[in-house]
Order: C-alpha cells, then sequence, then structure tokens
C-alpha cells in the first residue's frame, strides 16, 4: 500500500525549532506507549483483539494514538512565529480525514477489497495509517507544500523532525506493503484476512524505522 | 537482426514435459477364473456427458434444493423400488476431467498422463490395453453411438458405430438425437454384447448456458423421457429366456461441471459424477453389510434412496469381472463390491436355496474375482517398476509387498489405487531438466545481450551518460523477481490476477511520486493508478464470476448500447489518427474503422433490440459479419507486410513513421479480437488503449530527467515492466484464467457452425491471447517512438533502434523469466496434489504465451525495424 502525500500550496517555511535528542526521544517513546497501551487497553479491558474484531480494535488504536501523535507533534510545528499551538492541533485533526481518504484510495488502487462488510474496517484502518503518515506531517508542516515535498518525494532531510517523519510515514507504508503479501495464501488463517496483516506490517514498519533513526540519533 | 532471431528461437523449444512411455507386453491372464465367474450377458452402457451428482441423486443429499435436480425421475424410481436391483453410485472421477481423459480413464483403468490434455482436441487412439479391446478380444460384439471421440479412440472395435460431431458446443441436439434415433431400435436386437451410447446435450448446455438454465433442464427433462423408454424396452424383455433377460443397464457421466458448465480441473463439481446400475435379473440378493457403505435418504416423494460411491477407477475392472474377461493390463482398479453385488442374483451356477448360503457362496466368488484382481495390479505393478527408473518408492513398495502377501485384497487395491494416484504419473526428469536448462540459458542470453546492447548504445550515442543503474530499475527488477517467485506457490497462481494487479499498482503509485518529483504529468499518472484500479474491479468481478453462474442479463438495453460508445471512441481516436501519413496506412486504418461500424452492426443484430426483419437484414445476420471482418483483418495485415517491403526509409521520421505503422498494425488486429471477445471487448481495447497511451507519456518522465544521461536499459525498465504487467492484467480482465475450463470455447465458433480443427484453434488462440500477448507485443514500439514532447528534436533513427532493440529484449526476457519460474515450479511440485488442477494449465498457458510472444517479437522486429 504505497501512496506517498500531497498538500496545498507553496509557502517558504524556515527552519523548525531545535530539537534535543532527548526530547525526540521523549516524543516517540510517548507514541509508542500510545500505541502500547491501546493495544493493552483492547486486551485487557475491553477483552477485544486484532484477530477477532478488527474493525473494534482498529477504532480503539486510533482512537488513542490520533490525539497523542497530534498533542506530540504540534509541539514541534516549523512555524512557531506564524501559528500557535491550537492552529496545530486544528491542523492535525483536519489532516486526519484527508489522509484517511489517500490512504484509503491507495489501499483500494492496490486491492483492498471493498463492499459493506468491509468499509468499516477500511475506514479504520485508514485513518490509523492517516495518524502514522499524514497527521505528523500536517501538524509540524501545515499548508507549506514544499516542505512536504522535500521531505517525502525528494526524501532531502535537514533537521531532525523531517526525520522524524518521513522515515516512520515511509516505514508504515512499506511495512503495510510487505503487511499485505501473506493475504493470498491459503493458510485459512483469521489474521490474513484484510486489514489486519496490513495492519501488523504498517506497525511493525513503523517502529522499526523508528528505531533506526533513533540510533542514528544516538550516534 | 539476426541475433534477436536465434536468441529467440532458442527460447521457445519448451521443455516437452510427461511423455510417459508405458509398454504392453502382451499377456496370459487367468482368464479362465474370470470366465466360470462371469455374471452379465449383455451390458448397456448409457455415457451422458458432464452429468452432475446432483442431476442423479435425489435433491434431499444435498443443501438446498435447485431448478436442474430432482429431473431423473425415472432413476429415484428404480433405485428406491425394492423389487429392481438399481442403485445409484456417487463416481469420483480423477483429474483432468475432459471428456478425452475420462474416456481413456474409464476403458484403461488407469491413471491419465499429463501432456494428454493438451491433445484433447485431436484425439489418438489409444495404445493401452483397454476395455474396449478386451471385450473385442474375447468376441463380444459392441455398438457405439453418439460422441465420436469413441471412434478416434478406438478406430476399429466397433462393431456397428453411429458417430456424431462433438466439438460444436453450441448444437445440443445432433449427437443426442442421434443417438435416440439409434439407440431403441438397437436394444430390440440381438447381435450385440455391449452398447455405448454416449450423449452431449447436458455438457453443451452447461457450457454455453450454464447449469442453471432452461435448456439444462429441457435437456434433462429429455433424458428422462429417453431413459424411461429404454427401461421399458429392457423391462419387456427380460423375462426368463428373453432378449434382456441377463442385461445390465449402466447410466453413467464421465465427469461434472461447475455451475458455469466448465470442467477439467479437480474441483468437487468437477470430479464428482454420477453411475446409475441397475441388473435387470430379480430378485436381487442382500449383499453383505460389510461392503454395503451407502447412504440413504427419503426423496422429495418419501421413497428410500441409497447412494453408495465408486471410483471411476474401478470402472473397468469391475465391468471386466462382470462380463468375465481379462481385466485390461494397466488397471489398476480393484473390483467395486457394491457394483458387483447389485448382479450378485443373476449368478449362472447359483441354485434354488437359502439366501445365507446365496451370500457366502457370493462372498466366495467375489474373493476369487479379487484375489484375480490383486493378482494383475501386482503383476502391473511389478513390470512398471521394473521398467521405470523413478515410479515408486522403495519403501512403498515394500508396504505394497506386504499387503499382497497378507492377502488383505480389498485394502491392497484400495492403497495401489491410492499410491499410484500420488506417484503414477512418471516424469522423464532428464527433458525436464534439458528443457529448464535451455530456458535458464535463455535467460542469461537475454541478460547479456541486454547489458551488450546498453554499453553499445552509451558509447555511440551517450559518452556523458552517467549512472546505469536507476531506482525504477532496482524496483522493477524487484518486482519481477517477486511476482516471478510467486509463482511456486498455489495459492499466489490461484490468486494471479489480484497479485498482477497489486504489483502493478506499486508501480503505478511510484511513478505518481515519480511526477509529483518533477511536477508534471500528475494527471497522466493519476489516470494510469485510475485505470488499474478499473482493471483490479473486473478482475475481482470476473473471480466472483468463476465461481457462481452470473450470467448477464442482455435484456437490458444498456448492455446492448454500451459497448458501442468505446467503439465510436475508438473509431473516431483512429479517424483523427490517419491524417498524416501515406494511403497505404491510411486505407488499412480506414479499413479498420469500416470493421468496427460492421461489429456494431453485427451486435446491434444479434441483441434484441432491433426488430429489423428486413430480409437483407437476415442475409447478413449470424456468419456473413464475422467472417468480413476476419478477411478484412487478414486483408490488411497483408496490405502492411506489403507495404513493409515497398517502403521508402526516411530517417528523420522514423517515430512518426513507426508510431502510424503501430496504429495500422493494432487496428487491424483490434476488429477481429472485439468480434471475438464479445461486449466486453471494446472497453477491454479502449482501456488498453488509455493505459498504453500513459506508460509511455510517462516514460518521458525518465528520458527527459537530467538531459538523457540515463542508460537506455534504467530508462524504459519500468515502462516495460509496466507494459507487461499491463498485459496480463488484461488476460485476466477478459475474464481468462490459467485453466482449460477458463477457455472461451464459445468465441471459437463467431462466425463458424462447423468445427474444423485449423480455423477453430486459431480463433480460440486469438480470443484467449489477443489483448494480453498480441496486442501488448506488437505495441511495444509505441514506447520508443511515442515523443511526447515536440519541443525536443527527435532522435535519430539509429538511436532509436538500438532503443527498440532493448525494450523487445527487456520486454522476451520479462516473459522469460516467469515462464522458467512456471516451469520450475511444475517440476518441483509435480508431484503435489493440485499438479492436474493448477499447475499444469497454468505451464501450458505461459508456454503457449511466451511462444507466441517470441515469435510476435520476432516478427514485429521484421516489421518495426528498417535498414540504416
Amino acid at each position: 500500500m504505497k501512496d506517498k502525500k500531497k498538500g496545498h500550496n507553496t509557502k517558504v517555511s524556515t527552519t523548525g525549532g531545535v530539537l534535543s535528542p532527548s526530547k525526540l526521544l521523549l516524543s516517540h517513546l510517548i507514541c509508542g506507549i500510545g500505541l502500547a497501551s491501546s493495544f493493552w487497553l483492547a486486551i485487557n479491558v475491553y477483552s477485544i483483539n486484532l484477530i477477532d474484531s478488527p474493525t473494534e480494535t482498529l477504532r480503539l488504536v486510533w482512537l488513542i494514538e490520533v490525539p497523542v501523535v497530534i498533542l506530540i507533534y504540534s509541539l514541534f510545528r516549523k512555524d512557531k512565529n506564524q501559528s500557535s499551538y491550537l492552529k496545530a492541533v486544528a491542523r492535525g485533526l483536519l489532516g486526519l480525514p484527508i489522509g484517511a481518504i489517500i490512504n484509503a484510495l491507495g489501499a483500494i488502487a492496490l486491492g483492498a477489497p471493498i463492499g459493506t462488510q468491509y468499509f468499516q474496517r477500511t475506514l479504520s484502518w485508514s485513518l490509523l495509517m492517516s495518524a502514522f503518515t499524514f497527521v505528523p506531517a500536517a501538524c509540524v508542516y501545515g499548508s507549506s507544500w514544499i516542505d512536504w515535498q522535500q521531505t517525502f518525494v525528494h526524501t532531502k532531510l535537514i533537521g531532525i523532525i523531517d526525520y522524524m517523519i518521513c522515515l516512520p510515514a515511509h516505514g508504515a507504508v512499506i511495512g503495510a506493503w510487505f503487511g499485505a503479501w501473506p493475504m493470498p495464501l491459503d493458510w485459512e488463517r483469521t489474521w490474513q484476512e484484510w486489514p489486519i496483516c496490513v495492519t501488523y506490517g504498517a506497525i511493525f514498519g513503523e517502529i522499526k524505522l523508528k528505531g533506526k533513526k533513533r540510533s542514528q540519533k544516538s550516534e | 537482426m539476426g541475433v534477436h532471431g536465434v536468441l529467440l528461437c532458442v527460447t521457445s523449444p519448451l521443455c516437452c514435459h510427461t511423455t510417459l512411455h508405458q509398454w504392453f507386453p502382451p499377456h496370459k491372464n487367468r482368464t479362465s477364473t474370470l470366465q466360470s465367474l462371469f455374471t452379465v450377458d449383455r451390458i448397456v452402457i448409457i455415457v451422458l456427458d458432464a452429468l452432475r451428482i446432483d442431476f442423479v441423486a435425489p435433491s434431499t443429499f444435498f443443501e438446498e434444493k435447485k431448478p436442474w435436480m430432482d429431473k431423473l425421475q425415472v432413476l429415484h424410481k428404480l433405485a428406491s423400488d425394492p423389487e429392481s436391483a438399481a442403485r445409484i453410485f456417487k463416481a469420483i472421477a480423477d483429474p483432468p476431467t475432459t471428456s478425452l481423459q475420462r474416456l481413456k480413464g474409464l476403458t484403461t483403468g488407469g491413471l491419465p498422463t499429463f501432456i494428454d490434455i493438451g491433445n484433447s482436441f485431436g484425439a489418438p487412439a489409444i495404445v493401452e490395453d483397454n476395455l474396449i479391446h478386451q471385450l473385442v478380444a474375447n468376441g463380444k460384439r459392441i455398438v457405439m453411438m453418439g460422441d465420436d471421440t469413441w471412434t478416434q479412440l478406438f478406430p476399429n472395435h466397433f462393431n456397428k458405430s453411429y458417430p456424431y460431431p462433438s466439438f460444436n458446443v453450441k448444437d445440443l441436439d445432433t449427437v443426442d438425437n442421434g443417438c435416440i434415433s439409434h439407440l431403441v431400435p438397437t436394444l430390440y436386437d440381438d447381435d450385440w454384447d455391449v452398447v455405448i451410447a454416449h450423449f452431449l446435450g447436458v455438457d453443451h448446455a452447461g457450457h454455453i448456458f450454464g447449469v442453471d438454465s432452461a435448456q439444462m433442464i429441457e435437456k434433462l427433462e429429455q433424458y428422462n423421457e429417453q431413459l424411461e423408454k429404454v427401461v421399458e424396452v429392457l423391462q419387456s424383455q427380460s423375462a426368463k429366456g428373453g432378449l434382456h433377460e441377463n442385461t445390465l443397464l449402466l447410466v453413467m457421466g464421465d465427469h461434472g461441471q461447475t455451475i458455469n458448465g466448465d470442467h477439467g480441473g479437480g474441483t468437487p463439481e468437477e470430479v464428482e459424477t454420477s453411475i446409475f446400475a441397475m441388473s435387470l435379473k430379480k430378485p436381487p440378493l442382500p449383499i453383505p453389510s460389510e461392503f454395503d457403505a451407502s447412504s440413504c435418504k427419503l426423496d422429495l416423494l418419501g421413497r428410500k434412496v441409497c447412494v453408495s460411491s465408486i471410483q471411476q477407477l474401478d470402472f473397468a475392472a469391475t465391468v471386466s469381472a462382470l462380463l468375465g474377461i481379462p481385466f485390461p493390463y494397466g488397471s489398476i482398479g480393484g473390483v467395486n463390491p457394491m457394483l458387483y453385488g447389485l448382479v450378485a442374483g443373476t449368478w449362472k451356477n447359483l441354485e434354488e436355496g437359502l439366501s445365507q448360503q446365496k451370500v457366502k457362496e457370493w462372498m466366495q466368488n467375489y474373493a476369487k474375482v479379487l484375489c484375480v484382481n490383486s493378482w494383475q495390479v501386482k503383476r502391473y505393478i511389478d513390470v512398471y517398476t521394473a521398467s521405470s527408473v523413478i515410479g515408486f518408492s522403495i519403501d512403498d513398495l515394500k508396504h505394497v509387498e506386504e499387503m499382497y502377501a497378507k492377502a488383505v485384497n480389498t485394502c491392497f487395491l484400495s492403497s495401489v489405487a491410492e499410491l499410484a494416484r500420488t506417484k503414477f504419473t512418471e516424469f522423464n526428469l532428464r527433458t525436464m531438466g534439458i528443457g529448464f536448462g535451455i530456458l535458464f540459458m535463455s535467460i542469461f542470453v537475454h541478460l547479456l545481450f541486454i547489458v551488450k546492447v546498453d554499453r553499445v548504445h552509451k558509447d555511440v550515442f551517450a559518452p556523458n551518460e552517467t549512472s546505469p543503474v536507476s531506482f525504477a530499475l532496482i524496483v522493477s527488477c524487484v518486482l519481477v523477481a517477486a511476482r516471478a517467485c510467486s509463482f511456486l506457490s498455489n495459492s499466489y497462481i490461484l490468486e494471479e490476477g489480484k497479485m498482477t494487479s497489486f504489483l502493478l499498482g506499486s508501480l503505478g503509485v511510484l511513478s505518481l511520486r515519480h511526477s509529483i518529483m518533477r511536477k508534471k504529468m500528475i494527471l497522466e499518472a493519476t489516470t494510469f493508478i485510475l485505470i488499474i484500479s478499473i482493471l483490479r474491479f473486473t478482475i475481482e468481478l470476473n473471480l466472483s464470476k468463476q465461481g457462481s453462474n452470473e450470467v448477464l442479463d442482455s435484456k437490458m438495453y444498456v448492455a446492448d448500447v454500451a459497448p458501442l460508445l468505446p467503439l465510436i471512441i475508438l473509431a473516431y481516436m483512429l479517424y483523427k489518427s490517419i491524417a498524416s501519413c501515406k494511403w497505404v496506412l491510411k486505407l488499412v486504418i480506414t479499413g479498420s474503422i469500416f470493421s468496427y461500424i460492421l461489429v456494431a452492426l453485427h451486435w446491434i443484430l444479434e441483441s434484441n433490440l432491433s426488430n429489423m426483419t428486413h430480409p437483407i437484414f437476415d442475409v447478413i445476420k449470424g456468419n456473413v459479419i464475422p467472417r468480413v471482418i476476419y478477411i478484412m483483418g487478414i486483408a490488411q495485415l497483408l496490405s502492411l507486410v506489403v507495404f513493409r517491403f515497398f517502403e521508402e526509409v526516411e530517417r528523420a521520421k522514423w517515430g512518426e513513421t513507426t508510431m502510424m505503422k503501430g496504429v495500422a498494425m493494432l487496428s487491424s488486429w483490434s476488429s477481429t479480437l472485439m468480434i471475438l471477445s464479445g461486449r466486453q471487448g471494446p472497453w477491454i481495447a479502449l482501456a488498453l488503449v488509455v493505459g498504453g497511451w500513459m506508460i509511455s507519456r510517462l516514460k518521458g518522465l525518465e528520458e527527459d530527467q537530467k538531459n538523457a544521461k540515463i542508460g537506455v536499459l534504467a530508462c524504459y525498465s519500468s515502462s516495460v515492466t509496466q507494459w507487461s504487467l499491463f498485459g496480463s492484467c488484461l488476460f485476466f480482465c477478459t475474464g481468462h484464467w490459467c485453466a482449460f475450463d477458463g477457455l472461451r470455447y464459445a468465441a471459437a465458433f463467431v462466425g463458424f457452425d462447423e468445427f474444423t480443427i485449423i480455423p477453430q484453434a486459431i480463433l480460440l488462440t486469438i480470443e484467449t491471447y489477443g489483448f494480453s500477448h498480441i496486442l501488448p507485443t506488437l505495441g511495444l514500439p509505441f514506447l520508443v517512438a511515442y515523443n511526447y514532447n515536440s519541443s525536443i528534436k527527435p532522435k535519430q533513427t539509429p538511436h532509436s533502434l538500438i532503443q527498440l532493440f532493448q525494450v523487445y529484449l527487456i520486454y522476451g526476457l520479462i516473459m522469460a523469466i516467469t515462464t522458467t519460474f512456471t516451469v520450475l515450479c511444475v517440476i518441483i511440485q509435480r508431484r503435489h496434489l493440485m499438479v492436474w488442477g493448477l499447475f499444469a494449465p497454468k505451464f501450458v498457458f505461459d508456454v503457449v504465451g511466451l511462444i507466441l510472444t517470441d515469435v510476435l517479437i520476432c516478427l514485429s522486429s521484421l516489421f518495426y525495424f528498417v535498414q540504416t
């Protein structure tokens, strides 16, 4: 499920705020904890899991993950002078459905099943993917088209924050792409259904590349 | 260009896969035992082609009552009548479930070999020992009527035969009416011992209309009526001393069919057929309960009907035992106790007595028969093992040996059959190895040339070119490799259509990203992705049709009018394109536009839409229009060939001329293709044109980059990969899939009523491979010739030619790689359960596709390359 993001307009932006590695580590830790806690909640409190009830679990996961991501990434917004923290949060909220639509379209173009019984699953999945890929960028870059292009298309990464957005997003997309491969196999397992293994792939890819960046930074 | 030709010739001769050579020494059997045990005098075999089990068994045996069930009421009545010795069997056939294979299997009692499927159309005589041969050798007289496949298989065996041509699937009645007119009169004659009547109506009705259709039900009702007549005649003569005192009636199918009416594979629907057996001798003997493995249920009228199970493999042995003739030499089936026991009441040497005693005696006789049966199978297995290098493993043999020694006859027979089913087909590993080696070599040769051409190109035309490797090249390589490797698994072969569109979609998304990077042609990339999405939905729609019988409701206005719209668009595009070209090409393209009008006319006439009853329409309705279109197509191709030899080479305008030549070439194929593929044709053609155009335009992205500093290989790899994946997508999109039941036989009869092998085979090939192989291969020069930006100065001719050469090489390489992996897969999986159902058809389809592509590459090289 490879899909790359687009934004609107052009607006020159200068370098973002200075970011210390410890802050970065902390923010990732919080995102990771958010993800983990949502799964913990799903299993232990609501006693649902991704395999048996994908829609409910995915909904729970994105409901928890999205606020965490928006709140944290809004702190790192690039145009600190022009826009307030609240504005960045609003951008993130706006970016969520747009990103979800783009992810869903990409997934459907590549063969995600459609139909009423899959609609909810696809919706929840694409909202979660949006939280991994689109929302952080929307919070940080806003409507600066050049920044979007720099990060996602040219992958010319300048600041730490660029790495922080670009790598996990690519990780999630590539992970999801690889996650789709076991789907046609005839093992007759529930987890082969859309979008369970794709979600696993995306989460794995996201965490993997986050970790890679962290190790790069610590050098 | 000579190099090219040689290279491709190397690719083509493929592994001739399994030519299992079985030799059959004349044998002396323990005939005396068998002859003393024979139980019936005469057998009437009525074969109803493609008889599903649910046509015969009462609907209560199935989850749901469907309209086609419970139509053969006469069989239910007889099977439920405690006075008559009749029984319904579920017969399980071995795939491949094509008629020819099944007839071979039924008569030889062996398992089919793989290469035979290909021979299904031109049936060669059976060389192995078989039931019919044994019947003749033992002085039995056989009368055959119906399907002419029998006379092809057994040219000199029948005393009398009334064959009717079997291949025209549109014809539901000729064969059946022939059978009907001869069957009943024959039953009154006394100059035969075995009658075989092969009805084809159900098979043909299934192929054309599907199982859930009025025609099918009509056919079944007709059969019911005929069977009633036959039974009446037999029963009227079954008194002591009558003609049919000791006759066995068998009504059987050779294979089943899916709801769509297809067969050939190994799904339960296809392998489960039925045998109904009735002995005219009364009264029936109770069968010892240890052999009675039937399930009984009440039918809709409350009668108790029992259904037993039998392997089709056992048919030859059982019939041989019943008639008291030697078992066919290569038979590995066992005598089925249920079928054998059915006629137990007709023992010649059975005198009046207690039924207990009868049962005991029957048991003894059955044991004797089984003993001979086991001995025969054992001997065959021994000879087989001795004569073949790799057959059964020693462990398996030892196991069989032990069983035989213990004389557990039934166990022995069933385990031999089981073993044989997995291990029987001998694959000639050496031929396979050679074939695979050749393919592998051809890949290397391709690669070598590609690298070489790349280097030549660099030296001559672009000395300052920088990177021979680009991101796009790596991605293409990875995707092609991933696709090839996926063929090693049956699941991915099954889902190949979706897989291909997934990979194509990934490439499309990448080019969208690329176009955003270059800040242009975003629209093109988006359209391309849109086209892929549409293709993807079409593929899924076709996949769902594969399982269920979803006949499009052609009564709708929309269905009739819709295909005309893309047809008009295509014609308009052609019309626009003829503005600037030479008069020959202009003529050819105008011919295509005229053909399109004919296609439209044909469809309007065929639909219910038109009420034009004018006599002139009656004349041209039917076969005239398709034939005119075929002739036009051939004429167009011929004039293109002529044009090729007399054209004046204009070095400067190579690109333009090639474009026009390409348009003319494609358009001359397209009208034929469209009329063959039916109403979806114009849509697919439109998708092909738009998709191809987008790929060509998107290629401009790569070319433009850094003033053509990247190598030709890196430049074209992505587009050619897209092109070939796009072609494969179209294959699935047109409703084909890699199985023999995926062939659209009806297409072979557009414009023809009779079956003659050559034109029909050509039409079928064109229909199957047209959109996926023929058009993409012939259209490949567009990639090179298309100049998206007129401001860039046109390339020199030699430069373009070397690029075209490279493009064809890459295309050939991609096709060769996928086919090589399919071959590898078949070699590895040759003992796999699904080898007949899945891998073998895929193998045949891919190999034919590769050969076709290679031939077309050679031809189009001749057509497009000019002397410089």
